[in-house]
């Protein structure tokens, strides 16, 4: 396992520091509050996009993860309770929250089609080959609703799940981004260059120089 | 509030100006002496010196000292601060061999500078582009270091010449001096009209730097070539100049308050604003200027 290339790096230290202001305060602050239950997905939906997600975003705890793991589902399940969507769709797809219905309900026809049990219950290769078949548009059954599956693994499973891994702040921390630039931006525009309040990478034998910076950053 | 404080600016120019000269009328008694220039000189360039200091230290500082001859201009403006402050307590009618080099030294360090930040801007993709000129090393800022070494230099080959009729490079000292400040003038004005053309002029402020001081260093052309008189023509635009350096900084200071974040993100803010430190320069000059005027005006 490699070791963190951020070591120490956290980016909500830059919460109370020039770095934000109460409006990023605000954003940040109702992200992390996300609600772990869900409400717009219903309980069945709700197994089967756990188990999606954690196909799409491994999120096991082990050496490189002692922190909180993102709460992926619960962040994509508040994305579509709120339904503000993206502001563009592929016209090929239904509305989003539509494309979310079907696709969830035929990912468990696939499986129960294949195993007997819903995508929840299969096994991690099981899931994995399933997804595959789903990635290259090879899932036709009816349940789909004349849904292309290639598509809306593309711009709704891909798209919504990496988004939501993304838009927390232990992901930023994970690969040394500094969050919101606001109100402080960045003034070392140059390659290789590094603003204090930005993360250290570590550089092979200078891990410890690195976190020392880390701890620093504000 | 766009308007109030250009009024401002206008109106705190001509206070200065007028206070000057008028105070100026009251103590025309004493004879402007050679090594009263020459003192005037030396602050004149620890004023540039102290300019330097403070924005090389900042920029520098945010260009992470990748080359380390970044740490010159810091090591030798600090010196030529010292030294400027040192001969502008020195009544003696002879040069100071320490100062001396203190400042020829700071003058090749401003020569070897601005070849460092030529070099940096063709190194960039681009090379001699807008962009570079506006984002990479500043191409007119060594000048300073330059002028700050050159003033003082030359203060202190006038302080070897004699009371009498003190002469510099083949002329009259007075009219040397008033050649000199003048080129310094201009120099700084090539650096500010490109960063102010850079800011797009955003507050008509802006333009006062770019105007002011042309006519003040053709009026000191005029005092070098023209035969020798009080003028007030002169010292009052001479002294809008020196008043710029003040007025300067504060408009600098409120275009750092105006970024986003304003003071309190000052660690962003004072290297993405206007440089603090860079107005004085003309303050520097102006005051240099004005000296060369005084002694002028004792010349036949």
């Amino acid at each position: 396992m490699n070791l963190p290339r951020y070591p120490e790096y956290n980016v909500l230290d830059k919460r109370d520091t020039p770095s934000w202001d109460d409006v990023t305060r605000a954003v940040i602050g109702e992200r992390l509050a996300t609600p772990r239950e869900p409400r717009f997905f219903d309980a069945v939906q709700w197994n089967a996009v756990r188990a999606l997600c954690a196909c799409i975003v491994p999120q096991r705890k082990g050496s490189h993860l002692d922190r909180e793991p993102v709460p992926v589902p619960a962040l994509l399940d508040a994305k579509l309770a709120k339904g503000s969507g993206d502001g563009y769709r592929d016209a090929r797809l239904p509305p989003m929250r539509d494309a979310w219905r079907i696709g969830l309900a035929a990912l468990d026809a696939e499986s129960r089609a294949r195993h007997e049990l819903p995508f929840a219950r299969i096994d991690d290769d099981a899931q994995k080959t399933l997804l595959i078949d789903m990635q290259q548009g090879e899932l036709r059954h009816g349940a789909w609703q004349g849904m292309s599956s290639e598509l809306f693994f593309k711009e709704r499973v891909l798209h919504d799940i990496c988004g939501a891994y993304y838009s927390h702040p232990h992901a930023w921390s994970e690969i040394g981004f500094g969050g919101p630039a606001n109100p402080r931006g960045y003034v070392r525009m140059y390659f290789d260059r590094r603003d204090p309040w930005e993360a250290a990478q570590a550089e092979p034998g200078k891990e410890e120089q690195a976190r020392e910076e880390n701890r620093r950053v504000r | 509030m766009n308007k109030t404080t250009t009024v401002g600016i206008a109106v705190a120019c001509g206070l200065a100006a007028l206070i000057g000269t008028s105070k100026r009328a009251d103590r025309r008694a004493p004879a402007q002496t050679h090594v009263d220039t020459a003192r005037t000189f030396n602050h004149s360039s620890a004023l540039l010196a102290l300019s330097v200091l403070s924005d090389s230290a900042m920029e520098h500082y945010r260009g992470s000292f990748d080359n380390p001859a970044m740490y010159t201009p810091i090591v030798v403006s600090a010196l030529s601060l010292l030294a400027g402050l040192h001969g502008g307590r020195d009544h003696e009618p002879q040069r100071h061999p320490c100062r001396n080099s203190v400042y020829v030294g700071a003058a090749l360090a401003g020569l070897a500078g601005t070849g460092f930040h030529v070099y940096n801007i063709t190194k960039r993709p681009g090379q001699w582009s807008w962009h570079n000129l506006f984002y990479a090393a500043p191409i007119g800022a060594p000048m300073a270091l330059l002028l700050s070494g050159a003033l003082g230099a030359v203060a202190e080959r006038l302080r070897d010449e004699p009371q009498h009729e003190p002469r510099l490079f083949g002329m009259p000292a007075g009219r040397a001096l008033a050649l000199l400040t003048s080129a310094g003038l201009v120099g700084t004005l090539g650096e500010v009209a490109l960063l102010h053309f850079r800011g797009a002029f955003q507050n008509p402020a802006m333009y006062a730097p770019i105007v002011i001081p042309p006519v003040a260093a053709a009026l000191l052309v005029n005092t070098a070539i023209a035969a020798p008189r009080s003028r007030w023509f002169t010292r009052l635009w001479l002294r809008m100049t020196a008043a710029l350096g003040v007025v300067g900084v504060g408009f600098h200071a409120r275009g750092i308050a105006r970024n986003h974040g304003g003071w309190r993100n000052w660690s962003q803010n004072l290297f993405n604003g206007p440089p603090l430190p860079a107005p004085p320069s003309f303050s520097a000059l102006a005051l240099a200027g004005l000296a060369a005027q005084r002694l002028r005006e004792t010349e036949r």
